[in-house]
């Protein structure tokens, strides 16, 4: 267990806790949003609470290592990638997400039911969070939440999203469970990893779009068996 | 300095690919590239043997003998892929199947894709290993979807939503093992996060978190792997792919994953010292076998029917490792390469076949295809009879090897189990290939593809099978056995 001598790392706790579970609010109120533009703007505002988790962690644990995440948190997914996709959006010119698979108040009740399982998960290792309580149980449900996300929209661009916040929750589980963040190295190269997929996966909505005339991945249902 | 070599040589022939107009320039790039790579692997191999455990740059590449036989894999099965790959798409842009500034993707990207295998293989970082693997998902994704048809850009979806999906719970995995090695190093600096690091200190990990990462790992590298139940994408991706690309999902691809796999295996099995990771990973590729026997029996589309045939090979090497006896690992290690030397031969073949009859359904191919593609017919018959376990092929011996190993052990529920699996996907490979390839042909058909064309690479794979079916030289049996030694937790 690491002792910080700082006096106020109760104040830190208590910031991270309330930044994480903004993050989550957020999370749910994209799994009811149906304008592809402002979901957009959700996620880049839950990576920028994100970011703001990695400053408090390093400021607290004065990990000068940890600044450069919430800098490239910040770069990556609160600027550039954001500006990607609504770049995309509107070169492919879809402003809304159809019908999805779920009605509203249903995909809220199943994320409850989610964010109990994350908490019933992250019970047992509540004893190895460094900073903030229940940031473990909230990164399981966003991963929870953003797989539902993924599973329940039809348009391409949201599945990118529900990953996307996948991404975020494995990010705040990193940054909750060893405070240090991983190894510089492997920060980077997540961070390209990121960038890489979106730039791959903008390059197949396009194609999907051009050859499809839509991007509603419910009509790829060719291959079977 | 060898490792650093290895993975250069293909990156600087995928930028060569790149800078290059002229199409030939870029076969030729990608075929001496592999060689160089093959030759490098056989290089390391020996050094393996002699050291046991190589590294550079600080330990950031290290390789023991498991990497160094992942690596002769890789570079087999890529220098096969290459040799084919060209006349394939001289072909395919004759025909106007693509055009020449995919062809030029595809040249780019397939050494791209086997550098991030052997980035895998060879970082001795999890996270490393990690992000390396993500990359050769992105590249493949793209080598999917090569053809822009409409079924072509659903597989590419389908693979990289699942992949990505998977990996990000390979992450989770990752940031899990990461927290356990953190909490045990007091002090203020990071600690070291390498496997070699990792493995010295396994007893003291807190054994909650790495059974937590073992079961992220095993669902996300899992899918990767094509384990079932998340081998949906499988089929799909590897139908649909150019034949050069599926020959190297299925050849190593899938394998490259399962290593990744197996490292969190061998952790766990040090850390935990239970029967835990080997039984869950004995259960998926039990399941994984048993799946893939109906597909095959049902299968309408040629490529598919060998997607699901990889599937089953997959799953007996995860069972095979799963039963954990030094024969059965040995079994499953060897039947890696066995199988390695194979499949490519059959997806060659199929895309000969894609290319004469514009088709992979199996009622419109068949029967009767000996009397339009003689020699691919011929060669892909003894493929199929190598895949099947037949002897004289090493497939026969490495699955009666993992057999046998299980029923030394006293394993008998388990083994039987593995042999009806087997049996199982052996009619169903019979009756399904012997329907399409062998009788009359329904219709009169001119072939437009030469009958040699492609054959070189398939004789290459299919002699080198037959070769090290019946001799293994002394130092690659050395190498699996020092590598079936550190799966089953002996240093």
């Amino acid at each position: 267990m690491i002792m910080t001598s700082l006096p106020s790392t109760e104040a830190g706790t208590q910031l991270i806790t309330l930044l994480a579970a903004l993050m989550l609010v957020l999370q749910l109120l994209l799994v009811v949003q149906r304008m592809l533009l402002t979901s957009i703007r959700i996620f880049a505002l839950q990576s920028l609470m994100l970011a703001a988790i990695a400053t408090v962690v390093a400021y607290y644990h004065s990990a000068t290592h940890v600044y450069v995440i919430a800098v490239l948190t910040i770069i990556g997914k609160v600027l550039l990638l954001p500006r990607l996709l609504n770049r995309l959006v509107r070169r492919i010119n879809i402003i809304q997400e159809i019908e999805p698979l779920l009605n509203a108040p249903t995909s809220m009740l199943i994320c409850g039911g989610l964010t109990l399982l994350g908490y019933i998960v992250a019970r047992p290792f509540t004893t190895l969070e460094k900073l903030g309580n229940n940031t473990l149980a909230i990164a399981i449900t966003l991963l929870l939440t953003g797989f539902f996300l993924m599973f329940n929209r039809r348009k391409a661009i949201t599945q990118v999203l529900g990953l996307l916040t996948v991404e975020n929750g494995v990010m705040l589980a990193a940054v909750a469970l060893t405070t240090y963040g991983m190894p510089l190295v492997v920060e980077l190269g997540i961070f390209f990893d990121v960038m890489v997929a979106v730039m791959v996966l903008g390059i197949l909505v396009y194609r999907i779009r051009e050859s499809f005339a839509s991007m509603d991945t419910s009509k790829l249902s060719q291959l079977k068996g | 300095m060898l490792l650093t070599p290895i993975l250069l040589v293909p990156l600087m022939a995928s930028l060569a690919c790149l800078l290059t107009p002229s199409r030939r320039v870029m076969e030729v790039l990608n075929v001496l590239a592999f060689a160089v790579a093959l030759a490098l692997g056989l290089r390391l191999l020996n050094q393996v043997l002699a050291v046991g455990f190589v590294a550079e740059w600080e330990e950031f590449l290290s390789a023991d003998a498991l990497s160094a036989w992942m690596v002769l894999l890789i570079s087999a099965v890529s220098l096969a892929a290459s040799l084919y790959a060209g006349r394939y798409f001289r072909r395919d842009l004759a025909s106007g199947a693509v055009t020449p500034g995919r062809v030029k993707e595809f040249f780019v990207l397939t050494p791209l894709f086997a550098a991030g295998m052997f980035l895998v293989v060879l970082a001795n970082n999890l996270g490393v290993m990690w992000f390396a693997l993500e990359a050769t998902a992105l590249s493949s994704v793209l080598l999917v979807a090569l053809y822009n048809r409409k079924t072509s850009l659903e597989a590419a979806w389908k693979y990289v939503m699942l992949g990505s999906l998977g990996l990000a719970l390979a992450l989770f995995a990752t940031v899990c093992t990461y927290a356990a090695a953190v909490g045990l190093q007091p002090s203020e600096k990071l600690p070291s996060f390498n496997w070699s690091h990792l493995m010295t200190v396994a007893p003291q990990l807190d054994q909650r978190l790495i059974k937590l990462a073992f079961v992220f790992a095993l669902v996300g590298y899992g899918t990767k792997a094509g384990l079932a139940p998340m081998h949906t994408w499988l089929p799909d991706a590897h139908s649909e792919a150019p034949s050069p690309t599926s020959a190297m999902l299925s050849g190593v691809s899938l394998k490259i994953a399962l290593y990744a796999l197996l490292r969190f295996h061998i952790l766990t099995t040090q850390c935990v010292d239970s029967g835990f990771s080997r039984t869950l990973l004995l259960c998926f590729g039990l399941f994984s076998m048993f799946l893939a026997a109906p597909f095959i029996l049902v299968q309408t589309n040629l490529k598919r029917l060998l997607a699901y045939s990889s599937l089953e090979h997959v799953g007996l090497i995860c069972a095979g490792i799963g039963m954990n006896t030094p024969v059965t690992i040995f079994g499953a290690l060897l039947h890696m390469g066995y199988h390695a030397l194979t499949k490519p031969v059959l997806f060659f073949a199929a895309g000969n076949i894609h290319q004469t009859f514009h088709s992979l359904e199996l009622r419109i191919i068949g029967p009767g295809v000996v009397k339009v593609l003689p020699v691919t017919v011929l060669l892909m018959g003894l493929a199929a009879v190598a895949a099947m376990g037949l002897p004289p092929f090493g497939l026969f011996y490495s699955e009666l090897t993992v057999i046998s190993g299980g029923f030394a052990a006293g394993k008998t529920f388990v083994s039987v189990l593995v042999l009806v699996a087997l049996v199982a996907a052996f009619c169903g490979i019979l009756t399904q290939l012997t329907r399409i390839l062998l009788g009359i042909p329904k219709r009169e058909r001119t072939s437009d593809a030469t009958p040699w064309d492609g054959v070189g690479a398939m004789a290459l794979l299919l002699v080198g099978l037959l070769v090290f079916s019946v001799w293994l030289p002394a130092p690659v049996l050395q190498l699996i056995q020092q590598a079936a030694g550190i799966v089953g937790g002996k240093p």
